[in-house]
C-alpha cells in the first residue's frame, strides 16, 4: 500500500515537471501572448467578417466559425506537447532530460496538461468572440457535448504534438518546422472549412483517418448538418485512441533509434 | 573488490550521410572496470571516444555490442534504476535558458522525482555548496561560463548519484574558476565516496583528482593505472640535472637501481630516474659521500603530458 503511494507520487512529480517546464517556459515566451491571442482571433475575425461580407446564412456562419475555432484550439495545444522537446532541443539540453529517470508518459501527460488549459483558453476566448461579435453561441449544444468536443480536440492536438515529436527524434531539429505546419495539413481534408465531400474522392480515405474529421461532424450536427458518417463520436474517440497508442510505441522506438544514431547526443551540440 | 563500472568488449560505430554512408568507429572492443569509490579519469585525444564512452554509462548511446554494468547491473535492461542512482555534468552546459538557475534546478529534482519538503532542501544545500545563491533568480542565458557550470554541477548531485559522471568538467573556464569547481570535485569525492569518473584534457587536472587514470586511442584502452605507475611504464622518469666540482662517481650511479638513464661531461651530468623522490637522497648521499661538491642542481619532473604524449604517438 505504501510502496503503490509512494508510486503513484512519483509519477506526479515527475509528470507535474514537465508541466512546470512548459508553464514557466510559457510564461516566459513573448510569442505566448501571439499564439494564445493574436493570431487565433486574427484567423477567426477574418473568418467572422468573411461571412458577414458574404452574407451566410446562420447555419452556414456555425459551421465556418466552428471549424475556424477547432483549428485554432488543436494548433495552440498541439504546440505544447511539440514543445516539450523543442524547448530542450532549442536549449541543447536533450540529454538532460532523458539521462533522468521518467518515461515517455510523463513527458507526454505533462506537456498535454498545459496544452489542454492554454487550448481551452484559446477555446473561451473565441468562443466569447463568436458571441459577442456573430452572434453565434457555442454552449447553444449543451455542457455534455461541448466537453466531449474540446476533449477531442485536445486529443487530436495531442497526436500532432507527439507526430512532432517523433518527427524530430528521427529527423532532428530540421523537424521543428513540423511543429506549424503539421496542422495546416490538416485544415485541407479534415472538413476545417467546407464539408469533405466537396473533395476529390481520391481524399476522402484521407480525410476518414483522421479523427478531427468525426469530431467536427458530431459537433455540426447541432447545428443542424447531417453527419457524413455514423457513430461520429465513437469512431472520433477510437480513431484517436489507436494513434496515441500507436505514436508513444513510436515515439519509443524513435528514442532508441536515437541513442543508436547519436542523434540524441547531437541534439544537445 | 565490488565494481561501479564492468564494461567488456563494447563497441559503438557512429554512421552518417543519406547516399554516401561514412562509418566512424568510436569504440573498438573496449573493457574497463572501476571500482566503487574511486576517482579515475580518461584521457586521450580528441576523437578516441571519451565522451561516447560515457554517453553509453550514462545510456545516451546504445552500444553495437558489448557488456555494460554499471553498479552491477546491465544498462540496458536496469536502465530507469540506473538513471536514478547515476548523473552526469559535462562542460559547456547547456539548460533550458529562459529557467532560472533555482528553476532548472526544481525542473530537474522534479524529474527525479524528488518530493516537495526533500526538493527544496536539497536545492537550497546545492545553491549553498556551489555558491550558487546568488544567481538562484537569474535566467541561465544571462549566466557566466563558470556559473553555468557550477549549476551543472549541481544539477548533476540532485539525486546523491553513487556513479558521477563527468564530461570535461572545467574545459573553457578561467583558471580561477576551474580551480574551484576541481576543489568541489575533490570534496565531493572525499566527504560522499561517490564514485567518479571523468574525462578531461587537463593533465595536470587529472594528475591532482584521479586515483587512476586510462587512456583511450582508436577506441580502446593503451594503458591505465596510476598516474605514477604509468610514467615508470613508460620509463619517463624525472630528470636531474647537477652541476659538480670533483670526480663524479659515474659507474656507481650507473649501478644504481632506479636509474633510467646518465650522461655527463666534466661538470655537468643529466640523471634520469624512475622517481624523484626515492632517488634524489640516495645520489646526494652518493655526491657527499665521494666529496663532489655541488653547483648547482636543477630538476625536471615529467608529468601525465609526457604519458599522454607517448601513448597519443
Amino acid at each position: 500500500m505504501k510502496m503503490s503511494s509512494w508510486l503513484i507520487a512519483d509519477e506526479l512529480i515527475k509528470t507535474r515537471a514537465f508541466v512546470f517546464k512548459n508553464w514557466v517556459m510559457t510564461k516566459r515566451n513573448i510569442f505566448t501572448i501571439f499564439e494564445i491571442l493574436f493570431w487565433p482571433v486574427v484567423g477567426f475575425l477574418s473568418v467572422g467578417l468573411l461571412t458577414e461580407f458574404a452574407g451566410l446564412q446562420p447555419q452556414m456562419r456555425a459551421f465556418l466559425l466552428v471549424g475556424v475555432v477547432s483549428m485554432s484550439t488543436i494548433q495552440v495545444c498541439q504546440l505544447d506537447v511539440a514543445y516539450v522537446l523543442l524547448y530542450d532541443v532549442w536549449s541543447k539540453a536533450v540529454k538532460h532530460g532523458f539521462i533522468a529517470p521518467v518515461g515517455v508518459r510523463h513527458l507526454l501527460l505533462g506537456s498535454l496538461i498545459v496544452g489542454m488549459a492554454r487550448g481551452a483558453a484559446v477555446f473561451f476566448i473565441l468562443m466569447g468572440a463568436s458571441y459577442y461579435f456573430f452572434d453565434f453561441d457555442f454552449m447553444a449544444v449543451g455542457t455534455g457535448p461541448m466537453i466531449l468536443f474540446l476533449l477531442g480536440l485536445f486529443l487530436c492536438a495531442a497526436t500532432v504534438g507527439i507526430l512532432v515529436c517523433i518527427l524530430v527524434l528521427i529527423f532532428g531539429n530540421r523537424a521543428d518546422v513540423a511543429a506549424w505546419s503539421l496542422v495546416s495539413l490538416m485544415l485541407l481534408v479534415c472538413g476545417i472549412y467546407y464539408p469533405i465531400t466537396i473533395l476529390p474522392r481520391w481524399v476522402t480515405p484521407l480525410s476518414e483517418i483522421i479523427p478531427l474529421t468525426y469530431f467536427l461532424d458530431y459537433f455540426r450536427h447541432f447545428y443542424g448538418f447531417k453527419p457524413t458518417f455514423s457513430h461520429v463520436l465513437a469512431k472520433g474517440f477510437i480513431l484517436v485512441f489507436v494513434y496515441l497508442f500507436l505514436e508513444i510505441i513510436l515515439m519509443k522506438a524513435a528514442l532508441r533509434k536515437a541513442k543508436k544514431t547519436g542523434l540524441l547526443l547531437k541534439l544537445s551540440e | 573488490m565490488k565494481l561501479a563500472v564492468e564494461v567488456k568488449g563494447l563497441r559503438k560505430t557512429f554512421v552518417s550521410g543519406w547516399l554516401r554512408k561514412r562509418r566512424t568507429e568510436a569504440l573498438k572492443g573496449l573493457d574497463l572496470n572501476v571500482p566503487e569509490g574511486g576517482f579515475w579519469g580518461i584521457l586521450g585525444p580528441n576523437g578516441a571516444g571519451k565522451t561516447t564512452l560515457l554517453c553509453i554509462l550514462a545510456n545516451l548511446l546504445t552500444p553495437e555490442e558489448g557488456e555494460v554494468k554499471i553498479l552491477g547491473m546491465e544498462v540496458r535492461t536496469h536502465a530507469m534504476e540506473l538513471c536514478q542512482r547515476i548523473n552526469l555534468s559535462s562542460g559547456h552546459a547547456n539548460f533550458l535558458w529562459s529557467l532560472t538557475v533555482r528553476e532548472n534546478l526544481k525542473y530537474y529534482a522534479m524529474l527525479y522525482g524528488l518530493p516537495g519538503k526533500r526538493r527544496k532542501k536539497k536545492i537550497e544545500e546545492l545553491l549553498h555548496l556551489f555558491d550558487l545563491g546568488g544567481f538562484a533568480g537569474v535566467r541561465f542565458d544571462e549566466l557566466s561560463t563558470g556559473t553555468k557550470q557550477k549549476l551543472s554541477l549541481a544539477k548533476a548531485l540532485l539525486n546523491e548519484p553513487e556513479l558521477l559522471l563527468l564530461d570535461e568538467p572545467t574545459v573553457g573556464l578561467d583558471p580561477d574558476v576551474a580551480h574551484r569547481i576541481r576543489e568541489l570535485i575533490q570534496q565531493l569525492h572525499r566527504e560522499r565516496g561517490t564514485t567518479i569518473l571523468m574525462t578531461t584534457h587537463n593533465m595536470k587536472e587529472a594528475e591532482t583528482l584521479c586515483e587512476q587514470v586510462a587512456f583511450i586511442k582508436e577506441g580502446t584502452i593503451k594503458a591505465f593505472g596510476r598516474p605514477k605507475d604509468l610514467k615508470r611504464d613508460l620509463r619517463l622518469g624525472d630528470t636531474i640535472m647537477i652541476a659538480f666540482q670533483g670526480s663524479l662517481p659515474a659507474s656507481t650511479l650507473e649501478g644504481m637501481t632506479g636509474i633510467y638513464g646518465f650522461q655527463a661531461s666534466d661538470s655537468t651530468c643529466r640523471i634520469l630516474v624512475d622517481d624523484l623522490r626515492e632517488r634524489l637522497p640516495q645520489i646526494l648521499d652518493l655526491f657527499i659521500g665521494q666529496k663532489v661538491f655541488i653547483h648547482d642542481l636543477r630538476i625536471q619532473e615529467s608529468d601525465l603530458e609526457d604519458v599522454f604524449m607517448a601513448y597519443s604517438r
